[in-house]
């Protein structure tokens, strides 16, 4: 019997279908997604049901199992302010302009004031390394003294300066006659780890209202809501 | 084929006709490629942004001794500890309080705020149904109900007391404060002073037993 002789051939597939469809996914993700801020700590905060968004514009605190503070403003120009007027009130050299604008762009910070003009001299990496680190932003719980510490100073002209920031929009907004976005003022944050003792969040906390901070948004996970 | 044809090709004078070639690409690097991106974005988005849990915190007194303690009926204090334990008790604090102890789970603290807080619960249920009842642009309708939300928050005679000892955590906390809010108790007051003394020995000899 004479063998049946199959066609040699490669097993081809048409795989313009699956192109099409894995660069729409791409597609989608590169446009929905918005990335992770850069964090020296990582927190792993607790879970709530609220379903409350987070403010536009936030003054961060980022506290992690050990108590370090880290903090952090989203708004890149209230930011550099802030830092000028401390650097003012501490007696410490001012900047250049070069490095306060890579100041702005370093994320959350978690060294005293002091430390700020050789930390900005660093490589990114170096940085990285350092903030791990860190101690934190230097605070004191002592009556007499929560008003001289870092974290004060910084929360308190936060609030100033968020105040004229706002007011700097609306004048902007009514001068070029646009509708002014209420809702985009710099509010207080606070990301604490789980594991951390609430005494400490709390002294932290006791700090910022000392900077006559009253409202918090405290972050945390997303917990499915219970059913009644 | 990119060859040169060398000209003296016999002569037979017959066009030369180009090889038919398929116009298949390979596709596979290109899919490569895709997959790769399409993993990366979907690994460092992040797809939900976190949530917030609302605190407000009064102004700090100038005097806080000097103040006047207020009157609380109807009270309920929790103290979270250790261990995530939890120990409450009703109305004001005395030699005959009974310390009772509950947990974080559903049938917790939950079941006992909810029993605290049932007629708070049910009248803003209601509310909740003529709310929905209420065509979306009747704002005005709907402020109505919700000025009556507020006025029944503020009558509300439930005042939850949270307390914390240095050893409970920031989860315990918003656990708890959470706890609150899916119970509707209008009115609760984190306390920072930390326990009492006599609270101290109560839950000193809760927690050794």
């Amino acid at each position: 019997m004479p063998k049946v002789k199959m066609p040699r051939s490669t097993p081809a597939l048409d795989m313009t279908p699956m192109v099409d469809l894995a660069f729409l996914l791409v597609t989608f993700f590169m446009l929905t997604s918005s990335f992770r801020a850069p964090e020296p700590v990582l927190v792993d905060p607790p879970t709530s049901t609220t379903d409350v968004l987070i403010p536009k514009q936030v003054f961060l605190a980022t506290i992690d199992e050990k108590g370090r503070v880290f903090i952090d403003i989203t708004n890149n120009n209230v930011k550099i302010k802030v830092l000028k007027k401390l650097l003012k009130s501490r007696k410490l050299s001012a900047m250049s302009e070069e490095d306060l604008k890579k100041f702005a762009g370093v994320g959350p910070i978690g060294i005293s004031v002091k430390e700020l003009a050789t930390f900005m001299e660093m490589e990114s990496n170096e940085r990285t390394a350092y903030s791990e680190s860190a101690k934190g932003i230097p605070y004191d719980t002592a009556e007499s003294k929560i008003g001289q510490c870092e974290l004060y100073e910084w929360a308190l002209e936060t609030r100033l300066e968020a105040h004229n920031d706002y007011k700097e929009r609306e004048e902007e907004a009514k001068l070029k006659n646009m509708e002014f976005d209420k809702s985009n003022y710099i509010q207080f944050a606070i990301k604490a780890d789980g594991k951390a003792p609430y005494k400490v969040v709390q002294s932290i906390i006791n700090v910022l209202r000392e900077a006559k901070v009253k409202n918090f948004q405290m972050i945390t996970g997303l917990e499915s809501s219970p059913t009644k | 084929m990119a060859e040169l044809s060398s000209g003296g090709d016999g002569g037979k004078g017959g066009k030369k006709r180009a090889k038919k070639q398929s116009t298949r690409v390979d596709m596979t690097p290109l899919v490569d490629l895709a997959f790769l991106l399409l993993t990366f974005f979907v690994l460092t988005s992040t797809f939900s942004k976190p949530k917030v849990l609302r605190m407000i915190f009064p102004e700090k007194l100038k005097d806080p001794i000097n103040q006047k303690a207020p009157e609380v009926k109807n009270g309920l204090t929790i103290l979270l500890v250790e261990n995530n334990r939890i120990f409450y008790y009703n109305g004001a604090l005395d030699k005959t309080t009974v310390l009772l102890e509950t947990d974080y789970t559903k049938d917790g603290i939950r079941k006992v705020l909810i029993e605290r807080n049932a007629a708070m619960i049910k009248q803003l249920f209601e509310y909740q149904k003529e709310l929905e009842k209420i065509p979306t642009a009747d704002t005005a309708g709907k402020n109505k109900v919700l000025a009556k939300v507020k006025e029944a928050q503020r009558k509300s005679t439930l005042n939850v007391i949270v307390k914390t000892d240095d050893k409970a955590s920031y989860r315990n906390m918003i656990d708890m404060m959470d706890e609150l809010l899916i119970t509707q108790v209008a009115k609760y007051y984190p306390v920072d002073e930390g326990f009492m003394a006599l609270e101290k020995t109560l839950v000193q000899s809760k927690i050794k037993s």
